[in-house]
């Protein structure tokens, strides 16, 4: 998949919220990109639009393209994308537990998305949904089929919607904060079973979050969102040991990380502006500790730092 | 080390008893709490560990007598206050209180911050409100939020702001022990990290002393001296921080480790638990951890292990360290 | 004032129950005299008006900013402002209207059957010279702007009067309803174990009360009184309110400020008077203006069959006068139907545009 340039403005009584601002990455085959930042910064409307899941109104995708195939899903008919959606790229609410319709057993829902995508046979789709569901380690998938949703767990659910999001072998993947709201030991199981997924399906995943330590154990690479704009991107690897960003490497910094030890920790003072009354200039710079003259005036610019690895900050202008 | 003990809590039970029925049979209880002992010093931090389902918050919350406990004792220098009557209790209210998790549902919607945060002193009689206004002005100012917004609605704030609110709440009676469930699981990183941090400004200001309750051992890496870990109902490891981190004995300890949020040495061979936290209701017999664990041995099925010292200051309940 | 105003504010439990026990001096005093101090109907206006004086418009008052974000968000919905004016017009109408209109009793056959202005109808008149029906174009007066019935009386008098009526009864009763079902329904929610369950079996059988059988047996004891009516409906009409409020107060007590509350050591009644009731209010408000269009259509439905109340013209009676002669005097009968369709309406609006105000998720 390629995105360029996508811009997707929210047009509220109150003014104008540019969710997104000028989001373009690349995504390759078998390939693992994050989408990194806060609450609010615009990385889950950036999933939706790639979909045009996006409510309209008041949501709308002002400008951009995003080839996939040889389509641009932003401006492809409706029969075509209804085609791409769920079968070649199927996506993953951040709340599973919403997700799942309570008056259905498990069963059920998942062939149902078998059934809708592959119209195969009742035997047939129960054999595949319990595969699936074994695939994504769901301990005693047979009995699972006949469970209502609020007998499972957080994390048992979190497993059946992956299970169902993969019952059409989607080519891509788009998991919004999976880990987010499941305990720490679940998280890892998840992350687990998003690395099976990658290396035996050679599935291409876009991944949501704002935890960076699943960033650096699933990622490939990664983009480092700020209201709405990307701040740095590049390989995640690189992103984590050498951040260019001042926002970035706030973020690291303040990770409570289990193996650092200092006595305070540090923290990225201020808060996120209004996305309605956006300052001029860098949006970062009221919170930034290198802010210069120049970051109030204009807003930077895209820097290569080096193979795979772009920067925008003032700071970086001119270096190679 | 502090010799002050300030709480002191006793095989502390707490059970939800499960009835069925028309007349309500009683069939079981739902052991969320059972048998929990630990003490914490003045103006110590003791890090409670445990995901969920595993009680941590029902003991806060019984520790507080919002929860009636079942069995146990809790002493506070010395007083039980297990059996306290609602009159003497109000003593109680004025040494420990609380910070909640959900900033957006532990503040009154249709109170102001200035109201919600002075609360507490219309309740201890502080009826004059000139004098109300200035306390909670000072407190407001304490955790960083500016004065003239106290006739603001919570909603007008953002989540970590509307966290610094109820922690200016609690401070309002000047309480001497806070037990936080979770203050920060749910904000943002970088305002997770200005919270922590205000914490443990007001804890070297006021001498303060936390119960932090957490899913993660690395936000309760930093404000910690001493750990708990939990597991369905019962603390399977208590030790200093550094013996937690450099000589984690309990193998849920040492899931947990390297389960944490780090950036750090990524290929270090996690440990993955298989299966999901068995229920409350139905704990597993013998060691409540042995269908999970990855160095049982036959005994653990059938005795539960007893909590006990295995080095000065650091016990574990594992038949492996026995 | 403003000293007074806060210090009243302050005591409003003691201000209420002194107001209370005054009225109900009075009251007693009333049934020894034969000159009415107050007809029955006016204890009520005294006492809501103080309750709400007190516990509505007071809060409204002291809470300033919230009162305004409230009020903001309701403006945005058109509808709802269009509801909000109708009511407040047929407010004012009802206020100030008797002292400019006819009196709506008056029989006067000299001018029956007269259209409203701007129509001629043409009816058939028995002329007294000629002896026979003859046809006769008959035009409007400016007298009586909207016409009058078959027996003369001044249309325009009458939907005045009906306007109070309606009014008086919708919001009478609905305030007995939901006082009655927040006290109830909160209580229940905030005791739970026996008394919720005793509480709600109570409401279940309340519920099963046949409203009308009952309605037109103390009609048939004490006969047809607005006040009666007032009473019936209220005293019946509370147990859906209960129920739902019952149901958000339940969701409200687990909410993590009133643990935080408790844990601060705020007794029952603070816990219940300074956090659960203000939060259910806004359910209230909603439930309010969406059940008055429901008791203003009851109260009509009982004149139209008869059991109103005779001495006082509301829609009703005149629709049911209306209806004999829907082919000559069409008016009699659309004027009060036109009334009636455009206050339901207009309630409806505005409680769907306050719902939407309240509810915090909703995208204004």
């Amino acid at each position: 998949m390629k995105v360029t340039n996508l811009r997707t403005y929210f047009f509220t009584r109150r003014g104008v919220v540019k969710a997104v601002d000028g989001v373009s990455f690349e995504l390759k085959r078998g390939e693992c990109l994050c989408l990194v930042g806060e609450s609010g910064c615009g990385k889950t409307v950036t999933a939706l639009s790639l979909l045009r899941l996006v409510d309209s109104p008041p949501g709308k995708i002002v400008t951009g393209e995003v080839r996939y195939d040889h389509l641009d899903l932003i401006t492809c008919p409706e029969e075509e994308l209804r085609r791409v959606r769920g079968k070649e790229i199927a996506m993953i609410f951040q709340d599973s537990q919403s997700a799942l319709n309570p008056v259905f057993t498990i069963g059920d829902q998942i062939t149902e998305q078998i059934k809708l995508h592959l119209g195969s046979e009742e035997k047939e789709t129960r054999r595949q949904a319990i595969s699936l569901m074994t695939e994504v380690g769901m301990p005693d998938a047979e009995r699972t089929m006949d469970y209502y949703p609020h007998q499972l767990s957080g994390g048992m659910k979190q497993r059946v919607m992956i299970a169902m999001s993969l019952s059409c072998d989607p080519k891509i993947l788009i998991a919004d904060e999976p880990t987010t709201a499941v305990d720490v030991t679940i998280k890892a199981q998840i992350i687990d079973i998003f690395r099976n997924l990658k290396a035996k399906r050679q599935m291409s995943l876009i991944f949501i979050t704002h935890d960076l330590s699943v960033v650096a154990e699933i990622g490939d690479r990664a983009i480092v969102m700020y209201a709405g704009k990307p701040c740095e991107t590049g390989t995640v690897a690189e992103i984590l040991r050498h951040p260019r960003h001042p926002y970035t490497i706030g973020l690291i910094n303040c990770l409570p990380d289990a193996s650092v030890t200092t006595t305070r920790l540090t923290s990225i003072p201020g808060t996120p502006p209004d996305p309605i009354d956006l300052p001029p200039g860098c949006l970062f710079q009221s919170r930034c500790s290198q802010a210069m003259p120049v970051c109030v005036e204009k807003e930077p610019l895209e820097t290569i730092v080096s193979e795979r690895h772009t920067v925008i900050c003032h700071l970086y202008r001119g270096e190679p | 080390m502090h010799n002050n003990r300030l709480l002191e809590v006793e095989d502390l039970k707490k059970y939800y008893p499960v009835t069925t029925g028309f007349i309500s049979r009683h069939i079981g209880d739902v052991k969320a709490v059972d048998g929990v002992s630990f003490e914490i010093s003045e103006g110590e931090t003791l890090g409670l560990v445990g995901e969920s389902g595993c009680g941590k918050s029902t003991l806060g919350r019984t520790i507080l007598r919002l929860e009636e406990p079942t069995a146990g004792e809790i002493r506070y220098r010395g007083v039980d206050i297990t059996r306290l009557d609602k009159k003497a209790l109000r003593f109680w209210r004025r040494e420990v209180q609380m910070i909640f998790q959900d900033p957006q549902a532990s503040l009154d919607p249709r109170l102001t911050i200035g109201a919600s945060v002075g609360e507490a002193l219309a309740i201890c009689g502080v009826t004059d409100e000139s004098e109300r206004f200035e306390k909670v002005a000072r407190l407001l100012e304490k955790v960083g939020i500016e004065v003239e917004m106290a006739m603001h609605y919570p909603h007008e704030f953002s989540g970590g702001q509307k966290q610094r609110i109820g922690i200016a709440r609690a401070l309002a009676l000047n309480p001497k022990l806070i037990i936080a469930d979770e203050p920060v699981s749910a904000l943002d990183v970088s305002i997770q990290a200005q919270i922590l941090n205000l914490m443990m400004d007001l804890q070297e200001e006021l001498g303060l002393a936390y119960l932090f309750i957490a899913h993660d051992l690395s936000v309760i890496r930093h404000l910690s001296h001493r750990i708990a870990v939990m597991y369905l109902g019962k603390i399977v490891e208590l030790a200093s921080k550094k013996e937690t981190f450099d000589n984690p004995s309990h193998p849920y300890t040492q899931a947990l480790l390297s389960a944490a949020a780090t950036l750090k040495e990524l290929d270090r061979g996690r440990i993955l638990l298989p299966g999901d936290v068995p229920s409350p209701l139905n704990p597993p017999p013998g060691c409540r951890f042995h269908t999970r664990c990855h160095r049982r041995l036959p005994v653990c099925n059938r005795e539960e292990p007893r909590f006990r010292e295995i080095e000065p200051g650091h016990l574990v309940a594992c038949h492996l360290c026995s | 004032m403003d000293k007074l105003v806060s210090k009243i504010g302050k005591n409003r439990n003691l201000v209420l129950v002194l107001a209370i026990s005054l009225l109900s001096l009075v009251g007693v005093l009333d049934i020894f005299l034969v000159d009415k101090i107050f007809a029955p109907i006016v204890y009520f206006y005294i006492a809501f008006g103080i309750v709400l004086l007190l516990y509505g418009v007071y809060p409204l008052y002291t809470n300033r900013r919230l009162t305004r974000y409230y009020l903001d968000r309701t403006k945005r919905n058109r509808l709802a402002i269009f509801g909000l004016a109708f009511i407040l017009f047929l407010i004012l109408m009802a206020v100030i209207g008797p002292f400019f209109t006819l009196d709506p009793t008056a029989v006067n056959f000299e001018e029956k059957d007269l259209p409203p202005l701007g129509f001629t109808i043409e009816q058939s008149v028995y002329d007294a010279e000629t002896g026979k029906l003859v046809r006769v174009s008959v035009p409007s007066t400016i007298e009586h702007p909207l016409g009058t019935d078959n027996k003369g009386r001044d249309m325009l008098a009458m939907l005045v009067s009906g306007a109070r009526v309606s009014l008086q009864v919708g919001l009478l009763a609905t305030l007995i309803a939901l006082i009655l079902g927040t006290v109830i329904g909160v209580l229940s929610a905030y005791l739970g174990g026996w008394a919720d369950n005793i509480l709600m079996r109570f409401t279940d059988i309340m519920m099963t009360f046949p409203f009308f059988l009952l309605l037109v047996f103390v009609i048939f004891i004490f006969g047809p009184n607005l006040a009666i009516i007032v009473l019936v409906i209220g005293l019946t009409g509370w147990t859906g309110a209960a129920r739902l409020i019952r149901s958000e107060a339940l969701s409200l007590r687990t909410r993590e400020f009133v643990l935080a509350s408790k844990a601060l050591g705020a007794s029952d009644s603070r816990l219940i008077f300074a956090h659960l009731i203000p939060n259910v209010i806004s359910l209230v408000i909603v439930m309010a203006t969406l059940s008055i269009p429901g008791v203003i259509l009851a109260e009509a439905a009982l004149s139209f069959i008869g059991l109103g109340d005779p001495t006082v013209p509301s829609w009703g009676t005149v629709l049911k006068a209306g209806q004999q002669t829907l082919d000559t005097a069409w008016w009699v009968a659309v004027e009060p139907g036109l009334m009636l369709f455009l206050t339901v309406l207009a309630f409806n609006f505005l409680g769907d545009g306050l719902r939407d105000a309240f509810d915090p998720k909703s995208g204004l």
